[in-house]
Order: structure tokens, then C-alpha cells, then sequence
């Protein structure tokens, strides 16, 4: 018993950050799982974080309704955005999402007043373990409900052909103006969870190391599945702790190699449906 | 020559209300004109042929028909109504389907999920209640799902229903293609090079779809290299060359048309070969 | 008027070395349609092979570029076949070359920081040019001269190479289709090769210029140079190289010139300001051009 204890004590931070990075990684995956390569989650969680730690600190509200308003906000932030970067190109939009990070981190310094400029702010209250769990069960029912919907649906085609999709009587940027509004959610909710966990806000919470580990956790675990993000947020989050507890002297070496032999053998990620289906298939042959 | 009865009714266009009519229509690309004054009618419930030698902008029609290309001038209407400007879906949704030369498959979707994404037009049920799985919603994909399955009954690969597109042969491929594209029940459905890779007995195959299709009152266009096929199966031919009409009328007629005998038989009669069909496709890119 | 006019060739000076990144970083997304995160760090290696070469081979300025240069383009060349040559294989697209690029991206900044033992080096003095031409009364020091001749060289040379030869045209039809570039007779290997070796030497000229210009040595070299030089593609438009260099001096210029006469601490926010300016005004850049859907 005491070993557990143990063993929670030393992991429980890092499964609450494994927790952080899921929501992250949904929000990107549900933007991908309509064609997009976007980064833009870093924006919409630093407009759900600093809303929330306002929200929290300021006014003191409670949970249940800091929760949602930072998802609410990081939604309106989504569609602002997406009206824009919809009018672009794929490359494009990829393009203007990074700098999009580059100029929230600038705002954010900017505007001392609501983030605390360069400072930053505390954030007084702490997310308890049991609440991100049951945030991500949630979260996780929702998903699954979106996968097997007629959006899903939807969804999957506008993201393998957009033009064929359309010519079936789906409106490719209505479905992808949709999955903005939901990564936006996510982000923001995700934005005021680290908030919460770090305990601590600053411009550098929310900037590219965040994007590039939200990115990776999604292609690694999978981007064809929404179950792919979460494996793939617990894999990202764990490898680093992990290699500087093997190999700490180079354990971004290590971090890097093998997030590159991962995507040389499973460059459709860890959770891979097609895969799945057409080793089924094989075998359903084989009989 | 296995002509059915019906094949014989052609009836000429002008004394019905055409279902399609383009008229004058022109779309260059950086100058070069891919389709250049096309005018001709699709009479409702007919096959109507569109052939031509590869590049003569057969494809770029089919495109410019779906709204997936704008023309620069003249008109297409629906029955009627004005298609200019109308985005894809609206085409769509106004009753306009059609299936690719390059069978265009969603991958990673089983034959079945990729019928059911065909009858997303007609789903009588919104997202949302599709989200919550409220019963009514459930009954409606339930229905959607039955519908898919006869579908593919009707293009012959009920038995292939759970089997992932890319593991099917071209030919198969090509039916699921045709099924999607009935998911939505269109008035009109385009069907480009419907047989292009199959052999005699599934073009065959095609053929007698076709003709119950039409039957059943729905109007088709298809594009078409196969001459047997399109003078057995359509009821009104229309040629064009280097973006141009030639001609139009009966199969008989056109086939016998100098310009097109000398369009298809001048030169060698070859089968299409890849490099021409994506010099074609190029074009359609600009 | 006197300080204007130096502050603007300090600024074109600055933007020369981001117009020079820019011109590979755009190339390689425009080419082969890959967003390389990695391509900063042959900037660093480059800065820290020049350095080791003049400090510890003792060799002169010339060679040492060119060293810095040849270091650059082999990095590239062997990350592209490592990272991204297996993907491409597998048709899997730019979401997963962005992700082993980013993997690379882990290692060859954790690598350059052992290289130079986390420390910021620079060039002993006297290892670089250091003569001072005078533009009437405003001087221009040889570095700074060295960066935007290079650049006007290096960005009429690809211009050039990209649309007059063989190779460019090549090139030109990769970005837009491989199947169509195969048709055209071109070994896609080749330009793929052609494209990644260019874009690690100019991003290494950059490197082994920057290095020496701001005293700084390092990993974080690299890191700058990836944000500004982003910024120029995004601006110039990643599908022509003369928008990306125009846009580099530019910025440089902007960015000189805000650090004088308004702020320092405003000298980024006016950077990203024109950028968003340009998403939302000109999406496809300076240069850009009209590109039509799939259909």
C-alpha cells in the first residue's frame, strides 16, 4: 500500500499534465479531423487561460462556472479566427496559425493589465486530480458521440477529399468552421487546466513548445482516431520524463530519436483505424 | 448489338424541357481554352453521351456542370434554374451527382460507410440530434443504412459491404463510386468513364444499370470512350474535340459524322493511355 | 538624417541574413511542401562549423564559409533522407514530415548546445573582414556588405535556377504535382536532393553570416533566425524567392528602425504586426500568385 502511495505521489503531477496535454491534443484533432493543420489551440487555450485565471483571481467565481466560460472563450476566439484563416490555403493556414502564436504572446505581454505582462500571475486555486479525470471522461463521451454522428461522418469525408465531399452535398468549410468552434473549446478549457496545474501563468505558457508538443502528441498517438490524441498526450508526456530518468544527459537526443522512429514505422500513429481494418481484412482472407 | 427496346425511343431533344441545358458556355485557363462555346441539352430521363478524343475538355464539362470549376461565360441551368455561382453542395443539393475518371473513394471508409456518406443529403435528420442519438436519429441512420445496403445490392456488391474501398479491384471500385453518388438521390447523375478498366461483361453491366436507372426516371450523362457502350446505352450523343462541340445527335449519327470519324478513326485507335488521361487532368487544374 | 541612413543599412543588413534563411525555408515549402522546424538548426551548425574552423583549423574567412555553407547543405540532405525520404515513400504527406522535422529539430539543438557546451561563442577578432567602404558619409562595415551582396546574388541566382533552367522548372512542377513533374521526364530524387541541398546552404550562409555579425555562437542562433524567417515567408509569400528576400530586408529594416525610434520592447510587436496585417490583407504574400482548388 505504501509503495502505491509512493508511486502516486511520484506520478500523479505527471499523469495531471498527461491529462492537460489530452485536452490539447483533442483540440487539435478536432480541427485535423476535418483536413486542417492548425496550431491555433496555443492561441485559443491563451484566451481560455488568462480568462479563466481573471475569472478565478478577480472575481473569485466558482469552478463550475469558470470552467465552461474559459471553453466558451476560447470557442468565440475560434470562430473570430476562423473566419479568416478559412479563406486560406492549407500551407497557408498552417502558416498563419504558427504566427498567430507569435502575436498572441505579444498581445500577451502587452496587455500587463489582464495577463500580467512578462511577470505573469499566479493563479490561486490548484485543478484536484479526480476533476481533470472526470473533465476527460466527459470530454472523451463527446467525442466518441461526434465520431459516430452524421459530423463525423461528415467530417471524415471533408477530410479525405474535400471536393468530392462537396459534390456530395457537404459544405467542407461549414464542417471545418465546426471544428474550430470545438478545438477552441477544448483549447480554452485546456488553456485554464494548465493554468491551474502549473499554478502559474506567463507568456511562455502558451507558446511554441506547446504547439509543437500538442502536434506531436496528435500524429504519434494517432490523428485518425480521437482516442489517438489521448494515447498519444500520455506517451508525449511520459517519454521525456522517462528518458531523463535513463539518459539525462541527452535526453532531448533521446526525446527525438524516438519520436522519429515512431513516425518512420507508424507514420499514421500509434491508434490507426485503417490498419486495423485491413489487417481484418487479411485475415477474414486467409479463413 | 444487345439493344433494349427502350434504347430505341430516343427521343429527340427539342420537344421535351431539358433537364440540363448548357448553353454557349467557355472556360479557358491562363489563356488556354479548355472548353470553348459548348451548347447542348440532357432531355429528362435520358442517357445522354459526351464523348470525344482525351483533352477534348470532356472532364472540365463534368466540372464546370458540378460547380467545382466557374465558367467564364454563358449559362447552365437545372431545370431552369440558373447553376452559376451555386458552390458544390448547392449543385449538390439542387439534385446533381456524379462519380470521377479517377474513381474517387474516401480512404479508409468501408464500401458501406462510403454509400452512407452518399446519403448525407438526404440523412432527414440535423447533427445535432445525430450527436445526442435521439431515437428519431437513430431510426433515420438506421434507415440511411438500409438504403446503402440496397445500393449496393443494386451495383452488385451487397456482399462486399464491409470490405475497406481500397481493397477492392477498379471495376468494384468504380460501382461503389456510382452507388455514393445514388445515395442522394439525384435527378441527374454525371458519370465519367463509368467503364474506363472494366471488361465487356461489367461494362455490360454498367450498360443495364444505366438503362434501369433511366428507367426509374433518373436523367444521366456520361462521358464515355467506349463506342460499343455508348452507342448500345445512350439515347442522344453529343462530340466534342479541342474544347469544341462537333456534333450531336443519335449515336448512329454522330459515329458516322466525318469530323468525329476522322477525331476517332483518322488517327490510331489506341486505348487511353495514362499519360493523356494526366495531361488532361493537368489542364483541368490550369 | 545621418543616423536614418545607417540605422536603414544596419537594418538591411540584418534582413539580408532573414531574407537568405527565408529563400531555403520557402523553398523547401513550396518544393516539397514540407514545414521543416529543423531549419534553423543548419543555421547553427553552420555558425558553429565556420567557428571551429577558424578557431581550431586556423582556417581563413572564404574557406571557412564555404565550410559553413557545405556543413549546412549536407545537414539538410542527410536529414531529408533520414526524416523524410521513409514518409515520402509511404505517401503520408506533410503532417508527418512536420513531425520527424520536429524530432530533428530536438536533437540537432540538443546537439549544438553540447557542441559549444551551452555557451554562446563568437568569432575572435580579426578572424573576419572588418574593412569599412564609405557611402558618402555613411560607412559600411564589410560584414554588413557581405550579407546583402550575398543575398542579392543568392536570390537572383535561384530566381534564375527556378525559372529559367531545367532543373527549376523541375522544381517548379514538384511543388505543383510530382506525378506531372515525373511525366516531364525529371527524376523527383534529384530535386528533391537539388531542393534540400540549396536550402541548407543558403540557411547555412545565413548561419555562418549571423554568427559572426551578432557575436552569438549557439543554438539559440538558429531559434531566432527560424521565427524571422518564417515571418519573411509568410510576408514575401513562400512561393517566390524574391518576395521572401524583399520581405527580409524589410522586416530587418522595420524591425531596426522601431528599436531606434519608437522602442526596443516594441521592435517584435511591430514584426507580427505586419505579419498579421499580411494574412489578412495579401494571404499569399508580396509575390504570391492565385492557385486553383483540386478539381
Amino acid at each position: 500500500m505504501s509503495m502505491l502511495l509512493d508511486w502516486w505521489a511520484a506520478y500523479e503531477s505527471t499523469l495531471a499534465f498527461a491529462i492537460v496535454n489530452a485536452f490539447f491534443a483533442l483540440s487539435t484533432y478536432a480541427v485535423m479531423a476535418t483536413g486542417i493543420l492548425s496550431f491555433a489551440t496555443v492561441a485559443f487555450a491563451a484566451v481560455g487561460g488568462f480568462l479563466g485565471v481573471q475569472l478565478l483571481a478577480q472575481l473569485g467565481l466558482p469552478l463550475w462556472i469558470v470552467l465552461p466560460g474559459s471553453a466558451v472563450g476560447g470557442c468565440a476566439a475560434a470562430l473570430l479566427v476562423s473566419v479568416v484563416f478559412l479563406r486560406l490555403e492549407s500551407h497557408w493556414l498552417a502558416l498563419a496559425s504558427l504566427a498567430l502564436i507569435l502575436i498572441t504572446r505579444i498581445l500577451v505581454l502587452n496587455a500587463p493589465a489582464l495577463t500580467g505582462g512578462v511577470n505573469g500571475l499566479s493563479v490561486p486555486v490548484e485543478a484536484p486530480f479526480w476533476l481533470l479525470l472526470v473533465l476527460l471522461a466527459s470530454v472523451s463521451v463527446g467525442f466518441w458521440r461526434l465520431s459516430v454522428s452524421w459530423y463525423g461522418i461528415a467530417a471524415r469525408a471533408v477530410r479525405e477529399d474535400p471536393a468530392v465531399a462537396g459534390s456530395l452535398g457537404i459544405a467542407p468549410k461549414t464542417i471545418q468552421l465546426i471544428g474550430f468552434a470545438i478545438s477552441g473549446a477544448m483549447g480554452g478549457l485546456g488553456g485554464v487546466l494548465l493554468a491551474m496545474t502549473l499554478q502559474f501563468v506567463s507568456p511562455e505558457t502558451y507558446y511554441i513548445p506547446v504547439a509543437f508538443t500538442m502536434i506531436a502528441a496528435v500524429v504519434l498517438g494517432g490523428s485518425y482516431h480521437w482516442t489517438g490524441a489521448i494515447i498519444g498526450a500520455l506517451v508525449f508526456t511520459a517519454l521525456p520524463q522517462i528518458m531523463q530518468a535513463v539518459v539525462p544527459q541527452v535526453q532531448n537526443v533521446a526525446n527525438g530519436l524516438a519520436l522519429l522512429l515512431i513516425m518512420i514505422m507508424l507514420p499514421r500513429g500509434l491508434i490507426d483505424p485503417r490498419a486495423w481494418r485491413i489487417r481484418r481484412a487479411l485475415r477474414d482472407a486467409r479463413r | 448489338m444487345a439493344h433494349s427496346p427502350r434504347s430505341a425511343r430516343c427521343s429527340p431533344v427539342s420537344d421535351t424541357r431539358p433537364i440540363l441545358a448548357l448553353t454557349g458556355v467557355a472556360k479557358s485557363f491562363g489563356g488556354v481554352h479548355a472548353v470553348s462555346d459548348i451548347s447542348f441539352d440532357i432531355a429528362h430521363g435520358s442517357v445522354a453521351g459526351l464523348m470525344g478524343p482525351n483533352g477534348a475538355g470532356k472532364t472540365t464539362v463534368i466540372n464546370l456542370i458540378t460547380g467545382l470549376l466557374q465558367h467564364d461565360t454563358g449559362r447552365i441551368s437545372l431545370d431552369g434554374a440558373d447553376l452559376s455561382g451555386s458552390p458544390p453542395q448547392e449543385i449538390a443539393r439542387l439534385g446533381i451527382a456524379r462519380t470521377y475518371q479517377n474513381v474517387r473513394l474516401f480512404s479508409g471508409m468501408t464500401s458501406l460507410e462510403q454509400v452512407v456518406a452518399g446519403g448525407f443529403l438526404r440523412r432527414s435528420t440535423s447533427m445535432l440530434a445525430s450527436f445526442f442519438g435521439t431515437s428519431s436519429a437513430r431510426q433515420a441512420m438506421k434507415r440511411t443504412q438500409d438504403e446503402a445496403l440496397a445500393l449496393l445490392e443494386r451495383v452488385g456488391m451487397a456482399d462486399r459491404a464491409n470490405v475497406l474501398a481500397e481493397a477492392l479491384s477498379y471495376g468494384e471500385q468504380r460501382r461503389i463510386e456510382i452507388a455514393r453518388a445514388l445515395g442522394s438521390h439525384p435527378k441527374l447523375l454525371l458519370l465519367d468513364e463509368p467503364t474506363a478498366g472494366m471488361n465487356a461483361a461489367e461494362s455490360q453491366m454498367i450498360g443495364r444499370l444505366l438503362h434501369e436507372l433511366r428507367d426509374g426516371g433518373l436523367s444521366i450523362l456520361m462521358v464515355e470512350h467506349n463506342i460499343r457502350l455508348v452507342s448500345d446505352f445512350c439515347d442522344h450523343v453529343a462530340v466534342m474535340n479541342f474544347g469544341r462541340k462537333l456534333t450531336e445527335g443519335t449515336p448512329a449519327a454522330c459515329l458516322a459524322h466525318p469530323e468525329v470519324q476522322e477525331a476517332y478513326f483518322g488517327r490510331k485507335r489506341t486505348p487511353p493511355s495514362e499519360s493523356e488521361s494526366h495531361a488532361q487532368r493537368a489542364r483541368a487544374h490550369g | 538624417m545621418q543616423l536614418l541612413l545607417e540605422q536603414v543599412v544596419n537594418g538591411c543588413a540584418i534582413g539580408a541574413l532573414y531574407g537568405l534563411f527565408a529563400i531555403g525555408f520557402g523553398l523547401v515549402f513550396a518544393t516539397l511542401g514540407i514545414l521543416n522546424a529543423a531549419h534553423g538548426t543548419y543555421a547553427s551548425f553552420a555558425a558553429i562549423a565556420g567557428y571551429y574552423a577558424v578557431v581550431y583549423l586556423g582556417l581563413p574567412f572564404v574557406p571557412a564559409m564555404v565550410l559553413g555553407v557545405i556543413t549546412g547543405a549536407v545537414l539538410a540532405v542527410i536529414v531529408d533522407q533520414i526524416a523524410f525520404q521513409p514518409l515520402r515513400k509511404r505517401g503520408a504527406g506533410m503532417l508527418g514530415a512536420l513531425i520527424t522535422s520536429i524530432a530533428f529539430w530536438m536533437i540537432l539543438d540538443s546537439l549544438a548546445g553540447l557542441a559549444t557546451e551551452q555557451q554562446s561563442l563568437s568569432f575572435p577578432a580579426g578572424t573576419y573582414p572588418t574593412w569599412i567602404i564609405m557611402a558618402g558619409s555613411v560607412p559600411l562595415p564589410a560584414m554588413q556588405v557581405i550579407a546583402i551582396v550575398s543575398l542579392v546574388v543568392v536570390t537572383v541566382a535561384i530566381h534564375w535556377l527556378i525559372t529559367r533552367s531545367r532543373l527549376g522548372a523541375a522544381m517548379r512542377a514538384v511543388g505543383w504535382n510530382e506525378t506531372a513533374a515525373q511525366l516531364g521526364g525529371v527524376n523527383p530524387r534529384l530535386v528533391i536532393l537539388a531542393t534540400a541541398s540549396l536550402a541548407g546552404a543558403t540557411s547555412g550562409l545565413a548561419g555562418v553570416l549571423g554568427g559572426i555579425s551578432t557575436n552569438n555562437v549557439s543554438f539559440t542562433l538558429g531559434e531566432g533566425m527560424l521565427l524571422k524567417g518564417f515571418a519573411a515567408v509568410v510576408v514575401g509569400g513562400y512561393d517566390d524567392v524574391r518576395g521572401a528576400a524583399v520581405a527580409g530586408v524589410g522586416l530587418g529594416v522595420a524591425e531596426v528602425l522601431s528599436a531606434q525610434y519608437i522602442s526596443t520592447s516594441m521592435r517584435d510587436a511591430i514584426t507580427y504586426a505586419l505579419l498579421l496585417s499580411f494574412l489578412v490583407l495579401r494571404p499569399r504574400g508580396l509575390f504570391g500568385r492565385t492557385s486553383f482548388m483540386r478539381a
